[in-house]
């Protein structure tokens, strides 16, 4: 049974020569197409041709150097954005993007932080009240639950939205690079956690620059370069093809 | 299915609690200033219209407490609501809400407190000698009614000042106006015979009257002002969707 199967989609992002927001800008810029000069914009395709397929139970890492489109794959992926080509049909119950810099008020406590994020990610908020405590535990945070979630530094943001996460009775976890801002001892927590999900048919889908990682949760890897898809299949493959290009740069079209 | 929209009333409660919270966190007096507000409105424009240019409407005080109430609804619950995409970048690009669901909510914490206001005032009304009859029993068809303008209203609003960043200035001097064209401080009868009928097709005038005539008049609303309302709610509810999910689909991107 196919899990997810992404079929020809394309993403494209537009960055207008002249960036025109307001609308006096726009008012203006109406006036100058009118003396003949054109508003035009770049087009700019961050994910070209993206098709693969995972099967039930099966982990996907990403890979690929910085502007690949690996976190805009993730973020189409969680339907936060939308594929201007192309299909993207998943069955089962997605859990968020874990990234950096999650958090929904930063005037609010850490406490209610954690309502508001864990009931969007999907526990019902009876459970939610019953389960804070043991959330902040787990995140090593029970001592900051009455700050306010501005305090609180970018790992110990990612730790508590990780705790949260794994709350849900998600069959697909989105994970960006957020592990590796967590100290050691929580990423062991975590990949602790991840091994788990594996026994329990769960999936990951991985972006990640540690090659160790992807090997060792995700069977198959997509290797992004440009928004081009450079290689899909085995991890190993995969992680080879990557480390063998960037020790060879020359002859090759991808930013260092 | 079920389970899919247990999940969403939750998500709406959950966010209207924060949007509230926020609301009243950093004053002490929390609360109470949206009470003081349209109050002390109240008594400045009772100075200036009753006593100083001799307004000749009944209870002029009471007369024109309810028209504050039901344009502050308005004026702040489309305000707002035009803020709460831009106002919360990591709930459109972090996580998957249902994009509507945030300008919702935003919109239920202020029904929440019109609905407070006007009860937290009632007593005043009755102070004010008002006689309070069962038509009152009316106020929550009414209020559901001005909520569902303003969800439709802040759907349009939202979406749009996200492409546009001063849109917000635009509805700024719209709500100014709309002040003026709406019978807050003065009776809708002032108003020349020709402007007539196009200056009663404001839906926000035909709230206000409703709302006057269920607590000052004792009788139902009238039916044009009936008609006027659920049209207006009918086509702000079709618009704002359909240019929500126009722009919706960039979202993410152009915050």
């Amino acid at each position: 049974m196919a899990m997810m199967e992404i079929s020809d989609v394309w993403k494209r992002f537009r960055i207008p020569h002249e960036r025109r927001s307001t609308v006096l800008e726009h008012v203006a810029g109406f006036l100058s197409i009118l003396e003949g000069k054109r508003y035009d914009y770049e087009e700019f395709w961050a994910l070209r041709q993206t098709s693969f397929r995972l099967e039930h139970g099966e982990s996907l890492g990403i890979i690929g150097p910085n502007g690949s489109g690996k976190s805009t794959l993730l973020k189409l992926i969680a339907r936060i954005m939308m594929p201007d080509k192309g299909r993207i049909e998943i069955t089962g119950h997605i859990a968020p993007v874990l990234e950096l810099g999650i958090g929904f008020h930063p005037e609010l406590t850490v406490r209610e932080n954690s309502m508001i994020y864990g009931v969007i990610v999907g526990v019902p908020r009876s459970e939610m009240k019953k389960r804070t405590l043991s959330i902040l535990d787990f995140a090593g945070l029970t001592r900051f639950q009455d700050a306010r979630l501005k305090t609180l530094s970018s790992g110990m943001a990612v730790r508590l939205a990780f705790s949260i996460a794994i709350q849900t009775e998600a069959d697909i976890f989105l994970i960006d690079e957020a592990l590796s801002v967590g100290d050691m001892e929580f990423q062991e927590k975590c990949l602790n956690r991840f091994r788990e999900f594996k026994k329990e048919e769960k999936s990951i889908v991985l972006v990640s620059h540690n090659m160790e990682q992807v090997k060792s949760f995700c069977e198959k890897t997509l290797y992004l370069v440009n928004g081009e898809t450079r290689f899909f299949g085995r991890s190993e493959e995969a992680t080879r093809q990557y480390a063998s290009d960037v020790s060879r740069p020359i002859g090759t079209s991808q930013p260092a | 299915m079920d389970g899919k929209y247990g999940h969403y009333l939750d998500v709406i409660i959950i966010l209207a609690q924060k949007d509230f919270k926020i609301r009243y966190r950093n004053s002490v007096l929390g609360f109470l200033w949206s009470l003081l507000n349209p109050l002390a409105f109240m008594a400045i424009l009772t100075v200036v219209f009753s006593l100083l240019l001799r307004v000749d409407v009944p209870n002029f005080a009471a007369w024109v407490l309810i028209g504050l109430l039901v344009w502050r609804f308005f004026a702040v619950g489309t305000g707002q609501g035009l803020f709460s995409i831009i106002g919360n970048p990591s709930l459109v690009s972090k996580v998957y809400v249902p994009r509507h669901i945030i300008v919702l909510s935003n919109n239920v914490a202020n029904l929440v407190g019109a609905t407070l206001e006007f009860v937290v005032l009632l007593p005043l009304l009755v102070f004010l000698g008002v006689d309070l009859s069962l038509y009152v029993l009316y106020l929550p068809v009414i209020l559901i009614m001005e909520f569902l303008l303003v969800f439709g209203l802040s759907l349009s609003l939202s979406s749009l000042s996200l492409r546009y960043r001063d849109f917000y200035q635009v509805w700024d001097i719209a709500l100014q106006l709309g002040f003026f064209l709406s019978p807050i401080v003065y009776d809708a009868k002032l108003v020349p015979q020709r402007f007539q009928f196009l200056y009663s097709l404001n839906p926000v005038t035909c709230l206000i009257e409703s709302t006057r005539a269920i607590f000052l008049q004792q009788q139902f609303p009238s039916l044009f002002n009936g008609a006027v309302v659920v049209a207006s709610v009918a086509i702000f509810l079709l618009l704002g969707s359909m240019i929500f999910r126009r722009l919706e689909k960039r979202f993410a991107e152009e915050l």
